[in-house]
């Protein structure tokens, strides 16, 4: 959606991003398997759980952090009307699945599979 | 309602998914339908043959090719002047389109719909499926995902759409394919297999991945899946993935070989119509959500299994 209102190209599901010089080469984790493309930047890119291994703030930088100013803005600040226009009017628990029964072997499930139609 | 759909579509064929996508829309109303790319002609003969379609937009031209979402959101938005919802399937394609198109009609897209339940009112997944939540639309325009496994599929025969081209060379706003590297693999896609073998971290190697799933998934002509701790390990390519994750996949048979069944698993699963379970500890969590159950080593039951197939 940032994209699309920047006017800017998109890069989902990154699993491998390589900047060079203008543009930007995003692998994207799709469907059947991986597609490549050249975004001009600036551009959006969502990361994939593969892309890379999380950095995590060390505690000194963690420390320096609490020094550093916080601007607190709100929505309007910058004119954007956040008001939800989907209401969710009710949540439900989904259909809970019970424990069916165990065989004893593998002819015993071949039995079974055979009464679903699925084995021959 | 006057509802417009994208066609996903792979080698001149209409995919699964967005036959589930027409059943949701035609419950909202009148369907139309988008088919974009190049050499599109014959997609855009069958899609026309799809159960219950009025009109098929469609769109020729290389920069619609692979389905850019730059190029196909913008000619999207150009068509929504004539229709009140937009519904993609909720696959990796069409959840890289539908958000493009929403934030340009500046509305809140509704994702991965399960139910339609009125006029703007539908049922979506929320918490990796934990909880269900019905929402209602006051949007003038409803951008919407469908997740493929919650609808019937509309018949491919029966329909006598009407096909009328839009012209409209389209611009990819500075995006350019460069390729793709799909697996190939005669089994069935995971997403529309009736019968599914997936794998966990107890096959222990890609060898053993690779000579007791497959000959087995083989035999039942089921399509083949993994949990997430195997495409870790590198058993298996990422596309394998069932989960949260992953894939949502709602076979009529799903059969979870050394699978513990962390509710991760579950959520891309659980709707299976008859889960199988091969788990070497009684306790596993699999076994609560598993129609039947089989205790064992799966070294050796699966080879047995196979065999006796
Ligand atoms: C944010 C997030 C997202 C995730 N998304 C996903 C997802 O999409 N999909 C997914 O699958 N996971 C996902 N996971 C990971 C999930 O939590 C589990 O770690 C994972 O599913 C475990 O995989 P497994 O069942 O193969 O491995 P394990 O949990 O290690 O289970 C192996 C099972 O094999 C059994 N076993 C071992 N040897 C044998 C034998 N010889 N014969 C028979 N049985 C045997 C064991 O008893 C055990 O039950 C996600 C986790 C997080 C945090």
């Amino acid at each position: 959606m940032l994209a699309a209102l920047m006017g800017r190209p998109q890069g989902t599901f990154a699993s491998k991003v390589e900047v060079e010089g203008d543009s930007v080469t995003v692998t994207r984790e799709v469907d059947g398997g991986l597609e490549t493309v050249k975004l001009a930047i600036p551009a959006i890119v969502t990361t994939d759980l593969r892309l890379n291994e999380p950095r995590y703030a060390s505690l000194p930088n963690i420390m320096k952090a609490k020094s550093k100013p916080l601007a607190n803005k709100t929505p309007a600040d910058y004119g954007v009307d956040t008001t939800p226009r989907i209401e969710t009017v009710k949540v439900s628990e989904p259909p809970k699945r019970v424990a069916g029964i165990k065989v004893a072997d593998v002819d015993e499930l071949m039995a079974k599979l055979k009464a679903m139609g699925v084995a021959a | 309602m006057k509802t417009l759909v994208w066609v996903e579509h792979d080698a001149g064929q209409v995919k699964d998914a967005t036959l589930a996508c027409v059943t949701a829309a035609s419950k909202l109303g009148e369907v139309h339908l988008l088919v974009a790319g190049e050499g599109v002609g014959p997609v855009a003969e069958a899609a026309a043959k799809i159960a219950g379609v009025g009109k098929v937009h469609v769109a020729e031209g290389a920069t619609y090719a692979y389905a850019l979402p730059e190029a196909v959101a913008t000619l999207v938005v150009e068509l929504m002047g004539h229709h009140d919802a937009f519904l993609a399937p909720a696959t990796a394609n069409g959840k890289n389109i539908a958000p493009r198109v929403a934030a340009l009609l500046d509305v809140m897209q509704i994702s991965e719909i399960l139910s339609v339940e009125g006029d703007a009112t539908f049922t979506r997944p929320i918490y990796a499926g934990n909880a269900i939540a019905t929402v209602k639309s006051s949007e003038a325009k409803l951008v919407i995902t469908v997740r493929g496994t919650s609808f019937e599929k509309a018949a491919r025969e029966g329909g006598t759409g009407e096909i009328e081209a839009v012209s409209s060379a389209g611009d990819a706003g500075g995006a350019t394919f460069i390729g793709q590297e799909i697996s190939k693999s005669e089994r069935p896609e995971l997403t529309s297999a009736k019968i599914i073998v997936s794998g966990g971290r107890a096959l222990q190697n890609s060898e053993n991945f690779h000579s007791i799933i497959e000959p087995l998934a083989d035999k039942l002509g089921a399509g083949v899946g993994a949990s997430r701790a195997a495409v870790d390990a590198g058993y298996v390519p990422n596309d394998y993935q069932v989960g949260q994750t992953g894939k949502i996949v709602a076979p009529e048979v799903y059969m979870a070989v050394g699978i513990s069944g962390a509710i991760q698993h579950l959520a891309g699963m659980k709707d299976s119509k008859t889960i199988i379970a091969i788990n070497k500890d009684e306790d596993a969590p699999i076994f609560q959500v598993a129609d039947i159950g089989l205790v064992g080593d799966l070294f050796k039951i699966v080879p047995e299994l196979t065999s006796k197939l």
